[in-house]
C-alpha cells in the first residue's frame, strides 16, 4: 500500500519549567496542585487574572525558597503590607531567584 | 508567526468586550468547587448570584459547643485573595475567641492570612474553635479566663450561653440547634 501525504499539521506545546521533573510527571495527575499558581490558582501556563494571554506577557516568578507563582500574582501580594515581605508558602523572606531552583 | 500576533490582537480586543468577572470571583469559585464536604457545616448563598456575600452555619458535634448552630457571615473583598475575608458571628455567643460583636480572633482570619490559604483553611479554623476554644488568645477575657481556670465551670456557662443564658450580666442569643 502507498501512502501519500496531502497535508500535514504540526501540534505543539510549551510548559514553564517550574521544576516537576519527570518522575513528579509520573504522579502529576494524582497532584495537579503543583501545576498551579498558588495565589490565583490558574495553570502556570494560564495566566493571572489580570493578564489575557499566557506566556511571556504573564512570567512566572521563581524563589529562592523553590517556590513559584506568576509574577503578577506574587508582585501583588508582596505590595500589600500584610505580607511583610514573605513568601506566601512557607513565610520566609520572598528573595526572587534568577531563575528554577533546584529543590 | 505572524498569525500568532494577530490571533493576539483579536483576542485583547474580544476580551475589553466581555464583561468583567472579578479575580475575586474567579478565585472564589475555584474555592467553592474545591470546598470539602463537612457533616458539621454547611453554606448559605443569599443571592446566588452574588457569591462574595454568603453565610456559614456551623452545627458542631462534640466539644463544649455540642448541640448548638452558629451562624457566620462571609463578606469576600475584591482584593481576594490578597486579603482575607472578613468573617463575623451573627449571633451574640459565649466564646473565648468570638466578642459580642461577632468578632472573631482567628490568626488566619488576621495577622497570618496568606493568599495561598482558601477557605476550606477557614472553615477548619472556624470549626476547630469551636473544638477547642483558644484561651490563649481572648476576645472575650472573661470566658477565656474561667476555661483556663475551670473547665467544667466553663462547659457548663458555655451550655447555658447556647441556651439563651446570661452570665455575668451579658444575655447569649440561644443557639441551640433544635427549637
Amino acid at each position: 500500500m502507498k501512502v501519500a501525504v496531502k497535508q500535514w499539521h504540526a501540534v505543539a506545546y510549551w510548559k514553564w519549567d517550574t521544576g516537576a521533573t519527570t518522575e513528579q510527571d509520573a504522579n502529576a495527575d494524582e497532584d495537579a496542585e503543583d501545576d498551579v499558581c498558588g495565589i490565583c490558582r490558574v495553570s502556570f501556563e494560564g495566566c493571572c487574572p489580570t493578564c489575557k494571554m499566557p506566556g511571556d506577557d504573564c512570567p512566572l516568578i521563581w524563589g529562592q525558597c523553590t517556590h513559584v507563582f506568576h509574577m503578577h500574582c506574587l508582585l501583588k501580594w508582596l505590595n500589600t503590607a500584610s505580607s511583610k515581605q514573605q513568601c506566601p508558602m512557607d513565610r520566609r523572606t520572598w528573595v526572587t531567584a534568577e531563575r528554577k531552583v533546584d529543590r | 508567526m505572524l498569525k500568532i500576533w494577530s490571533m493576539k490582537k483579536n483576542e485583547e480586543t474580544a476580551a475589553k468586550k466581555k464583561p468583567k468577572v472579578s479575580a475575586a470571583q474567579i478565585r472564589l469559585q475555584k474555592d467553592l468547587t474545591e470546598l470539602e464536604e463537612f457533616k458539621t457545616m454547611t453554606t448559605d448563598f443569599p443571592d446566588p448570584a452574588d457569591l462574595l456575600h454568603f453565610n456559614l452555619i456551623i452545627t458542631p458535634d462534640e466539644g463544649f459547643y455540642k448541640g448548638g448552630k452558629f451562624l457566620f457571615s462571609f463578606n469576600i473583598s475584591t482584593n481576594y485573595p490578597h486579603e482575607p475575608p472578613k468573617v463575623k458571628c451573627m449571633q451574640k455567643i459565649y466564646h473565648p475567641n468570638v466578642d459580642t460583636e461577632g468578632n472573631v480572633c482567628l490568626n488566619i482570619l488576621r495577622e497570618d492570612w496568606k493568599p495561598v490559604l482558601n477557605l476550606n483553611a477557614i472553615l477548619v479554623g472556624l470549626q476547630f474553635l469551636f473544638l477547642e476554644p483558644n484561651a490563649e488568645d481572648p476576645l472575650n477575657k472573661e470566658a477565656a479566663e474561667e476555661l483556663r481556670r475551670d473547665r467544667e465551670a466553663f462547659a457548663k456557662n458555655a451550655s447555658l450561653s447556647m441556651r439563651g443564658g446570661t452570665i455575668r450580666g451579658q444575655t447569649y442569643e440561644r443557639v441551640l440547634a433544635t427549637p
